[in-house]
């Protein structure tokens, strides 16, 4: 009798510890150890931890995060990628490197493709930047888009707002056009009182492209002929000196002129510092810019971070016409600076369910949502439950703070003209062009028409060197075009 | 005697030597057939073989000769004043000068830092709102410097970095060159009524030349790989006028993976290294054959 109640006991105790661990395991991964790779942390390496944690104690599986050197990153996952070898289940990239890595990515389980957590995802990023040729290869799991941040106390202080309408004749506000932004960085340089205008990253190797590129897509980005402003979609020959571009690239070394003293030299951090440190009115940037100048431990202007979108134009180049369309209203275009990085499931990957399960975790509303709020982990708002949880923003922001800053990073996901950003097989050579000719121009050693003329007959010189067609049919994909 | 026949010595001696020699020469004729080939990482393009046309693409490129003297301008001048003031404070240091015992262990400190600590310490100082020098300057009523955003300056910027951070290198060497002179020398000169400056003329600098030759020669081959502080202070720009042959080469290889004309680099840069320290060492020899 006593054996028999034992024996049931024992069987009872572990029936009741299976159905635990079916609870704990959910799904059940238990053995499984999934190898992601990204760059070294903090910045997304350690959203990648963050979520592995909870995906561990979720699931049961293991995930080993295995950081290199921004610089080695890429070769590391192409020749793992090209030589089919099972070294990574999870890649965390670079959207500009997608053209190189779509032939060998996993298409995202149709079941992930569905329901409210889909439909959460903010459509830029849902219906173009993951998506490539029709099929869905990669989960954004950061969101990047240029937004406008500017100083409330000064914006709002009452001599400034009638000093500035006796002098431009309009109220002084976020402004809607680069021309405004442009004034307003004009009315507060005032390098005596230790104020000036504006910061943007104006240093070669430091960022200085994306902020051209925000100039320019107010310009360039017509409503009516999209993915043109690189390049021709028809032919691949390079826009890039076209008065649009050279418009642009004239008010963005017009900001360099207001920017503070050595700005020439400053990349994205020096614009945060110069923000946060009180040293310029307005500014545009990355999400970063509003959660480091919110922050009081890190800025002298918290509780003053103001946010808008980027501003944009009437007027804008039409590359086919070759000729200004002028519009009855300002057209506020969206540029989607770098893009986000985005999480992938190699061919390769021998764990693809597991691998798909846990980038579904990392980029669930809450796991991302927290990973957004989180300093260091490099993560900016790519959902739309993200820009509208004002109780998970209010821990570093002021109500008004944090209206506008998740209203700004709204519009910039959801505006109805978007630029994307380049993606292009061979994305550093196109920009290291560029990054020479731009720091030329700024330095006065050449003008802008001279120096995206240049520009153009390299990378026209690029394209033929990289295979015209090959080119043209990545440049349509990374642009959400149809293959011609 | 009979143990140095022994054959048992190639048995220990061979398979430490093979191995020296695959892991020092392999990479090198690696690199070689490399520099042969139009090979890309980015975007993936099939290896070709195109014998000299990476090399023949390079010199034609004005960016290489640019660089090339940009790299030439940034060793020259900074060796040169290493040189000039490494001898000043190290004769001085050798007449034992008050103060020279906490010198002594001061000055090796910029040499310990890392170039990368260095150049983010001089960008900081040179910064043009919250850096100490131009606020100096503010404060005395004289305009914010561009000190690295306009060429000259910022080409002065990097040379005073490096000047900084290697004479006490220059120093050292020197020093320990002044203090093995022997005293003789010096005591029938003073016989002979010589003054400071015939004995440094006649004596102390001849004496010297061998180790000099040496100094400048390794801070040169040194100077020339420069990439680091040029990296952090200005990246080279604005456009391209600070930028440096390591700095271009690392452009190529790996932010655009364009291996074969990377190789192709390096070996320029070898050869241009090559020949500027069989120059110098031809000009000098006469010298260093008639004070051996």
């Amino acid at each position: 009798m006593r054996k028999l109640l034992l024996t049931s006991a024992s069987l009872g105790v572990l029936a009741m510890a299976s159905t635990g661990t079916a609870l704990a395991c959910d799904p059940d991964y238990s053995g499984v150890e999934l190898t992601a790779t990204t760059q070294t942390g903090p910045y997304i390496a350690s959203a990648l931890q963050l979520a592995a944690k909870g995906w561990e104690e979720k699931t049961c599986g293991k995930v080993k995060v295995v950081e290199f050197p921004w610089s080695e990153l890429y070769p590391k996952i192409v020749t793992s990628l090209t030589s089919g070898e099972d070294a990574f289940d999870v890649i965390a990239f670079a959207p500009a490197w997608a053209p190189d890595f779509t032939d060998f990515l996993s298409e995202m389980p149709a079941d992930m493709q569905k329901g409210a957590d889909w439909e959460d995802i903010a459509p830029v990023y849902r219906e173009q930047l993951m998506v490539w040729n029709g099929k869905i290869l990669s989960q954004t799991m950061d969101g990047d888009a240029h937004t406008y941040s500017y100083r409330i106390d000064l914006f709002e202080n009452a001599d400034n707002q009638k000093a500035f309408k006796d002098k431009y004749g309009y109220d002084l506000a976020p402004p809607k056009t680069w021309k405004q932004y442009l004034d307003i960085a004009e009315y507060f340089n005032q390098p005596t009182n230790n104020l000036w205008g504006t910061a943007e990253a104006f240093r070669r190797g430091g960022q200085q492209f994306w902020f051209l590129f925000s100039h320019v897509a107010g310009y360039t980005s017509h409503p009516d002929n999209p993915g043109g402003m690189f390049f021709d979609p028809d032919t691949m020959d390079a826009q890039v000196n076209n008065p649009g571009w050279v418009r642009g690239l004239e008010e963005y070394i017009r900001a360099s002129k207001l920017a503070p003293p050595n700005a020439l030299n400053f990349s994205f951090g020096e614009v945060n510092a110069a923000f946060a440190g009180g040293q310029v009115a307005e500014s545009i940037g990355w999400g970063d810019t509003g959660v480091i100048g919110a922050d009081p431990k890190q800025s002298k202007v918290a509780g003053s971070v103001g946010s808008a979108p980027l501003p944009g134009s009437d007027e804008i180049w039409n590359y086919k016409t070759k000729k200004w369309d002028k519009f009855d209203h300002v057209v506020q275009t969206s540029f989607m600076a770098f893009g986000g990085w985005q999480a992938a499931v190699p061919v390769s990957s021998t764990k693809q369910e597991a691998a798909w399960n846990y980038i579904q975790y990392l980029s669930s509303p809450a796991v991302s949502g927290q990973a957004a709020i989180t300093g260091g982990t490099g993560v900016n708002p790519y959902r739309i439950s993200h820009t509208t949880n004002l109780d998970l923003w209010s821990k570093i922001f002021s109500e008004r703070e944090a209206k506008e800053y998740l209203g700004a990073q709204k519009e910039a996901v959801t505006a109805k003209n978007i630029a994307l950003d380049m993606r292009l097989p061979g994305y550093f050579s196109y920009t290291e062009v560029l990054e020479i000719e731009l720091s030329k121009a700024l330095a006065g050693e050449v003008t802008p028409q001279q120096a995206l003329d240049s520009v153009a007959d390299q990378w026209n010189k690029l394209t033929d060197e990289f295979g015209r067609d090959k080119q043209l049919a990545a440049y349509r994909a990374s642009m959400g075009l149809p293959q011609k | 005697m009979t143990t140095r026949n022994d054959p048992i010595k190639h048995f220990f001696i061979w398979p430490a030597l093979i191995i020296v020699l695959v892991i020092s020469i392999f990479p090198l004729v690696y690199s070689l057939t490399t520099s042969f080939m139009s090979m890309r990482l980015v975007p993936p393009m099939p290896a070709r073989f195109v014998g000299f046309g990476n090399y023949a693409d390079l010199l034609q490129n004005p960016r290489f000769w640019h660089v090339a003297g940009t790299t030439t301008l940034i060793a020259f001048i900074s060796v040169g004043l290493q040189y000039v003031i490494g001898l000043s404070v190290a004769l001085a240091l050798n007449s034992r000068v008050p103060g020279e015992g906490i010198f002594r262990v001061s000055f090796l400190l910029p040499m310990l830092v890392a170039p990368v600590a260095v150049a983010l310490i001089a960008r900081q100082v040179l910064n043009p709102t919250m850096g100490p020098l131009n606020e100096l300057m503010s404060a005395l009523g004289f305009p914010n410097l561009p000190f690295l955003t306009q060429t000259s300056w910022a080409l002065g910027s990097i040379i005073a970095v490096e000047v900084w951070q290697w004479t006490p290198f220059v120093i050292l060497m020197l020093l320990a060159g002044l203090q093995t002179l022997p005293d003789d020398v010096y005591e029938a000169a003073a016989l002979e009524n010589a003054t400071p400056w015939q004995q440094f003329r006649d004596i102390t600098f001849p004496m010297l030349l061998p180790i000099s030759v040496a100094v400048v020669f390794i801070r040169l081959i040194e100077s020339y790989k420069i990439i680091d502080t040029v990296f952090v202070m200005t990246g080279g720009g604005p456009g391209i006028s600070t930028e440096t042959l390591t700095l271009f080469a690392y452009q190529e290889g790996f932010k655009k993976f364009n291996l074969g004309y990377t190789s192709a680099l390096s070996f320029l840069f070898l050869i241009v290294i090559t020949v500027i320290g069989l120059v110098y060492l031809a000009i000098l020899k006469p010298y260093l054959e008639k004070h051996k």
